[in-house]
């Protein structure tokens, strides 16, 4: 492919080598478990394309992992860490069942609900972006706290002021049927939420980050803060602006959960989306397009080894390990890409 | 005399619930002297608590658990180690990555070993051990002195770890480091090594603290133990100025924090019991913001705290 350019090629190669270290380092634990890894991926990967039902189910699953990657692949752009996606979109969830849920049945719950979610996670990252800019306390710990503070007021919303009246559970009501965005094809949940992240988010991710100054602005940050201040740029407004703008995709990402596949808000909405982000941002190269084939795989990965570890009998969490062990070589990635083009086992 | 009782309760909780954070803060004072931002303390104290959790179960001896908990946590450091001294890696993402792969591995490795439902427990914990004669004072014996082995080592480790920052050659060296490496090495400072020594140091104290959580504190093991103790510890060491003593008196505010919710807990009634218990959990995470908001505004750590160093 002679338009790519040869940085382009360098980081796929280097994401693949990670993604191809992540695998063997998962065969050897199958091995020592006494399980076939051939046969493993195998599952894996019936469990994610085998029929139009897995297909779909793995696009649904891709949804929510892409909207808060994409907004991580801003805010990591500048070297801004924020790992507090998750309570982001626990409050954008919050917000935009509070919104649709005292809007009731009106023409425009749906789009005000939607801002509600995005508010939510704008709210929620503004507190250490302002942090971060105005007193240079370290967003890493006062995202990740913030989590924490999300997670338990959400508890605590739909356990008393926010609680169903028709539930045992601490959940809250219904969403009103406007607030719902429709699914496409009955009757697998192939829902609008699926379109509105890959023809409408992503795209929109891509032109802010290639095409514009602010774009540029964050490139040049993330790479030398003191040079970018001198060329003039204000580095506070952008760290700013990237950090609220990544929470804002991780609010929306938890109210089109709701919204497309839960119905309801309840305290176990994400299984850690805002931490895989973390990951899927990272092996994309904070690239929309890399981001977007990385939350593909990872989404696989999700929903193909609940259906290997049903077939093989293997314990759950194999998901979880191998983010812990791919994230390990996307970092390690760069040095192993030395390692081998000295050897020159790789030319580029 | 029934209020001295309830008060003494309430100190002796602050303490106990202060030890797995004075531990890990007094770990990262150490590395954070040398100029390393180990963030990845999250995820060493999760290992140090499944691997005492796994050490304890299985040989029976809680004794065990902590010695696995403390080997678990020195590796599970020199991992890091090895991403930032090594093959020179930014710190802070290393740290996360160390976190993401703990919390992974842990997870998996506990499925493996225990089906989905089922609940596995240690028979027995750590238990208070009161020091004879000093937990007889009135009140300060036993607040201070009828606590577990952790609280000790943490007392004790508060005055050896200020004399070794302060009062030792290699002390000097990691903060001379701390300060400007590529100078000390020019003077002949291995900073690798130093900085080395440093994480071991830390993976110890930290594995420590986190196998405190599953042998001393609860008898089982869940991946969401830890609950940021991690991040509260390095937020503690800001707060602290990165001053050993500093991060005691942080470890038992914070200690007091968390000993308080549960204190004002016990004493609610009426409908209203269960809601604010259930809100106060928000606690120790809010007054950490609100700590570093107040006292974490523009201080100066070690001035390459964070930076990345290689000899090239």
């Amino acid at each position: 492919m002679p338009s790519l350019q040869k940085s382009t090629i360098r980081s796929i190669y280097k994401s693949l080598i990670s993604v191809a270290l992540a695998l063997g380092v998962t065969s050897i634990l199958f091995l020592a478990t006494g399980a076939n890894p051939i046969l493993a991926y195998y599952y894996i990967f019936y469990g994610a394309f085998g029929n139009l039902n897995a297909i779909v189910e793995t696009l649904v699953r891709m949804t929510p992992i892409l909207i808060v990657s994409l907004g991580l692949a801003i805010a990591f752009k500048c070297k801004v860490w924020n790992i507090g996606a998750e309570g982001q979109l626990y409050m954008g969830a919050m917000f935009g069942t509070i919104a649709a849920v005292s809007l009731g049945n009106t023409p425009f719950t749906l789009i005000i609900s939607i801002f509600a979610g995005l508010f939510g996670g704008i709210v929620w990252a503004f507190i250490p972006a302002i942090m971060k800019t105005k007193l240079g306390i370290n967003e890493v710990i006062t995202t990740f706290l913030m989590n924490y503070v999300a997670v338990y007021f959400v508890q605590w919303l739909l356990s008393y002021p926010f609680r169903s009246t028709d539930s045992l559970f601490p959940e809250s009501s219904k969403l009103p049927d406007a607030a719902i965005l429709p699914t496409l094809l009955q009757p697998t949940r192939l829902h609008l939420g699926i379109l509105i992240a890959v023809f409408i988010v992503l795209p929109l991710v891509y032109l802010l980050m290639t095409k514009t100054t602010f774009g540029y602005k964050l490139k040049a940050v993330g790479e030398n803060p003191e040079a970018s201040k001198y060329g003039g740029i204000n580095v506070s407004r952008t760290i700013l602006l990237a950090l609220v703008l990544s929470g804002a995709l991780a609010g929306l990402a938890g109210f089109m959960e709701v919204s497309a596949i839960q119905f309801r808000m309840r305290n176990s909405l994400s299984p850690g989306y805002g931490y895989t982000g973390i990951v899927v941002a990272l092996l994309g190269v904070n690239n929309p397009i890399g981001v977007a084939v990385s939350s593909l795989f990872i989404a696989a990965i999700f929903n193909g080894s609940s259906t290997m570890s049903r077939a093989m009998n293997q314990p759950q969490g194999i998901v979880d390990f191998m983010q812990g062990i791919l994230i390990i070589f996307v970092l390690a990635s760069e040095y192993i890409m030395r390692f081998l083009e000295k050897k020159g086992v790789v030319k580029i | 005399m029934i209020e001295l009782a309830l008060f003494i309760s309430l100190f002796s909780a602050t303490i106990y619930n202060a030890a797995p954070l004075i531990l890990a803060s007094l770990g990262e004072t150490v590395v954070e002297r040398g100029g390393i931002l180990n963030l990845g303390i999250e995820g060493a104290m999760l290992m140090g608590a499944f691997s005492g959790f796994m050490g304890a179960y299985l040989t029976g001896s809680l004794y065990i658990g902590l010695i696995c908990s403390i080997i678990v946590g020195i590796s599970t450091v020199l991992v890091f180690g090895f991403l930032v001294l090594k093959i020179n890696l930014d710190q802070v993402v290393s740290g996360l990555a160390i976190n993401l792969l703990a919390s992974g591995l842990c997870l998996y490795l506990f499925r493996l070993v225990f089906s989905e439902g089922q609940l596995p427990y240690l028979p027995s914990l750590i238990t208070p051990y009161a020091i004879p004669l000093l937990s007889q004072i009135p009140f300060f014996g036993p607040v201070f002195f009828n606590q577990t082995i952790f609280v000790y080592i943490g007392f004790i480790a508060v005055p050896m770890i200020y004399l070794l920052i302060f009062k030792t050659s290699f002390g000097l060296r990691l903060r001379s480091i701390g300060e400007d490496p590529v100078i000390s090495s020019y003077l002949g400072i291995d900073v690798t090594k130093n900085r080395l020594i440093s994480l071991i140091i830390e993976g110890a104290l930290v594995g420590m603290a986190g196998g405190l959580l599953t042998i001393s504190l609860f008898n089982t093991f869940d991946t969401r133990i830890v609950a940021a103790r991690g991040f509260i510890a390095v937020s503690i060491v800001i707060l602290g100025r990165w001053n050993p003593i500093g991060a005691f008196a942080g470890s038992i505010l914070f200690g007091f924090t968390d000993a308080l919710s549960l204190w004002v807990s016990a004493f609610l009634t009426g409908p209203a019991a269960l809601s604010i218990s259930q809100l106060l959990s928000i606690l120790p995470y809010a007054m950490t913001i609100l700590a570093l908001l107040i006292g974490g505004r523009s201080v100066r750590g070690p001035a390459s705290l964070g930076s990345p160093y290689s000899k090239e």
